[in-house]
């Protein structure tokens, strides 16, 4: 497909592929065997299961977001795809919604089930209108939730979406990617599929790059152990592509004298069910965090830079699992702050002097609760901090969230509305973009290649680790 | 006063209001026959706060970045929801504290928010039929809403200095227009009202569960030195 911009009736009309559902039926994988990964049946009546799924699923907090909206329009002006293609109001988060809400009128709201034409309420005729569903609640939004939070009324457009997200994935109804990503982390309790022959090799490879650097053979990322003060968790992508973190966040640790332990077993802290919208699948990989806090009797667990992965574990995880939380988990910022303002550890913002601004993620800074704690750390790693505009819990999506990066068929749309983080980039005049999310990063990577910026993009552990001021021996 | 308008004033508004309640209450029952869904984990921040902020909003126009860098909707709401108020505080002064409008600037202040609630309303209209985004989720029942509740408006102008001796039209048609607003309310989306609540208890629920509501605005002490 082209990489140039597309319209949006390119994105609805894309077929759903199943080539990947025939391959694990064809291998009889275990997660397609035990029911949890759900396969496309063309002969199967979807539609009626929609309706009886759609029933299931509805809270209170779901119906009230159903009923709310007012049309009044508010939503529109907060929404980077509809900020970035001002000419498509299909872009419009109201209008997203209301392919959900049209179907809950004609079954649940009287004025709907009487009078539907009145309300706009009906159902999807057939699989292919299913399937224009499955693209507009993948394709055209990334659950940011800026929307939700600009709405009047209080309306959480991306719970909607997400609500339909993981009706459709109960029918199989989903983008390729997001199919094989959930089948690996079913398969393997990891959303990359990183084997444990693979984690145990990298991390014992970090170890030694990190005791060559410190020039300190005591420096052990230790697995399994038990009774630590924290089971540090991480991101697959730390694994398979950028093990650097691990490496920064191992030395960190060492620095500070801390007691702590990475798990063989549950250690991927991040989350497709958040995207997918299965709970099922968020509960499963969530629960295996907390039972190998659990089993190592750990203290805390604490969480290494991701947006979703963050918003996942601490908040979203103990919902989907139903398991009460009975462990304190935090971001490895806040260990950040703690180390360097008990002195366990010092910086030199001096060693870090381009030009950096801040990009907040979605998941942290509007569904989690961080926003100054990055912004306390960067004003003592770097010499020159540049704030975007706007930011917070106001700030736009990298374009990467949501699960997007992992579909690339709507790569060129996500490109097009990516138009809005560019500028935004582009107006700090920075050289250096800090984020606390991996799919931040890439992301943003995208943007900065696509709009051909200059800058590079960073996470705190890398500056953290840039600034260390090493005691001397 | 005629029969008829006595009749309006009183008994079939008694009615067409009992007749909302109930559907009201129905329709709260049927909310919360759905369950609501549960929370696990350890708060961050202070819930009562978060759901205080979160009600809240309505007064607080700074804290939405739509309205905050929409100051003209943002009054254009406040003069139409103002109106509502003012709208449904005149169907019951007229038949049962009359004595308030014999005060000419009681009157006149009703007329004055009313009528740039009516043009506020026609405002709304042009946008809901010229903006494209607007058209494409406008749905009948808005369309009709918002002529209902303009022309509610419009009729209140006329009736609130209730002088039935001089005509009785001004007021039978509001009073009409006042039964039918009552009857077909708890079926259209103007019953939103009811379900704000609702929605904005929810969201500051979880939003102050976890500390994003209030909303942070720089200078907050960061987690890890609390």
């Amino acid at each position: 497909m082209s990489e140039k911009s597309i319209n949006i009736l390119d994105v609805v009309n894309l077929p759903l592929d199943i080539k990947e559902h025939e391959k694990a039926v064809e291998e009889n994988i275990p997660s397609v065997k035990e029911g949890n990964l759900k396969i496309y049946n063309p002969d199967g009546d979807n539609v009626k299961k929609l309706l009886t799924l759609l029933k299931a699923k509805l809270s209170r907090q779901v119906v009230g977001s159903m009923v709310g909206c007012v049309h009044c329009g508010m939503c529109t002006e907060s929404c980077h795809y509809a900020l970035a293609r001002p000419d498509d109001p299909t872009m419009a988060p109201a209008y997203k919604a209301d392919q959900i809400r049209r179907i809950f009128k004609k079954h649940f709201d009287w004025t709907g089930k009487i009078v539907p034409w009145w309300v706009h309420a009906g159902d999807p005729k057939d699989d292919e209108e299913l399937n224009r569903l499955k693209n507009i609640v993948f394709g055209t939004c990334t659950g940011c939730r800026r929307c939700t939070l600009n709405c009047p009324m209080g309306v959480d457009t991306a719970t909607l979406i997400r609500l339909t997200r993981g009706l459709l994935a109960e029918l199989g109804i989903v983008p390729e990617g997001v199919f094989q990503v959930s089948r690996d982390q079913w398969e393997t309790g990891n959303q990359m599929a990183v084997s444990e022959e693979d984690y145990l090799d990298t991390i014992e490879w970090m170890e030694d790059e990190s005791q060559d650097e410190l020039e300190d053979p005591s420096l052990k990322i230790p697995i399994d152990k038990e009774d630590c003060d924290f089971m540090y968790t991480v991101n697959p992508r730390e694994i398979k592509y950028d093990p650097r973190s691990l490496g920064a966040a191992a030395k960190i640790f060492h620095l500070a004298g801390e007691s702590w332990t990475m798990p063989k077993w549950g250690w991927d802290m991040t989350n497709f069910g958040l995207f997918s919208g299965d709970d099922k699948l968020g509960g499963f990989v969530a629960r295996n965090l907390y039972e190998a806090a659990k089993r190592l009797r750990a203290r805390r667990i604490v969480i290494s830079e991701c947006g979703h992965g963050y918003r996942s574990s601490r908040w979203e995880g103990y919902n989907w699992g139903k398991y009460k939380q009975d462990l304190p988990s935090e971001s490895v910022l806040i260990t950040l702050i703690r180390y360097i303002n008990e002195g366990r550890i010092k910086v030199d913002p001096s060693k870090n002097s381009l030009p950096i601004t801040f990009h907040d993620s979605c998941n942290i800074a509007r569904s989690g609760d961080l926003t100054e704690e990055p912004r306390w750390l960067l004003h003592r790693l770097c010499t020159d901090f540049r704030e975007m505009h706007p930011n917070r819990a106001d700030n736009f999506c990298c374009t990467g969230g949501g699960g997007a990066l992992s579909m690339v068929e709507y790569k060129p749309l996500r490109m097009e509305v990516a138009k809005i983080k560019a500028d935004q980039l582009t107006a700090t005049g920075a050289k250096v973009v800090c984020t606390i999310c991996h799919n931040c990063i890439d992301g943003l990577t995208d943007v900065i290649k696509h709009y051909k910026l200059d800058m590079k993009v960073v996470q705190i552990l890398e500056l953290v680790e840039n600034a260390l001021v090493l005691p001397e021996k | 006063m005629s029969d008829f308008l006595r009749i309006m004033e009183n008994e079939v508004q008694i009615v067409a209001l009992s007749f909302m309640a109930i559907v009201y209450i129905i329709r709260l029952l049927w909310m919360f026959h759905f369950a609501a869904a549960q929370e696990l984990t350890t708060p961050v921040g202070d819930t009562r706060v978060g759901i205080s902020y979160s009600m809240l909003n309505v007064v607080m126009p700074w804290t939405m970045e739509s309205t905050r860098t929409h100051w003209p909707f943002y009054i254009q709401f406040v003069i139409f929801h103002l109106a509502v108020i003012m709208g449904i505080s005149a169907t019951f002064i007229i038949p049962y504290w009359p004595g308030l409008f014999k005060l000419n600037s009681v009157v006149i202040m009703f007329q004055i928010v009313l009528a740039a609630a009516t043009v506020v309303g026609i405002l709304r209209l042009i946008r809901r039929m010229t903006n494209p985004v607007m058209r494409l989720i406008s749905t009948p029942d808005d369309y009709f809403s918002l002529v209902l509740m303009t022309l509610f408006f419009a009729s209140g102008v006329f009736a609130v200095p209730n002088t039935y001796e001089v005509s009785e039209w001004p007021l039978i048609l509001f009073f009409i227009m006042t039964t039918f607003f009552l009857i077909y309310v708890p079926f259209s989306k103007i019953s939103h009202y009811l379900y704000y609540p609702f929605t904005r208890y929810f969201l500051g629920k979880t939003m102050g569960h976890r500390g994003v509501f209030p909303r942070k605005t720089g200078g907050e002490l960061p987690a890890g030195l609390k």
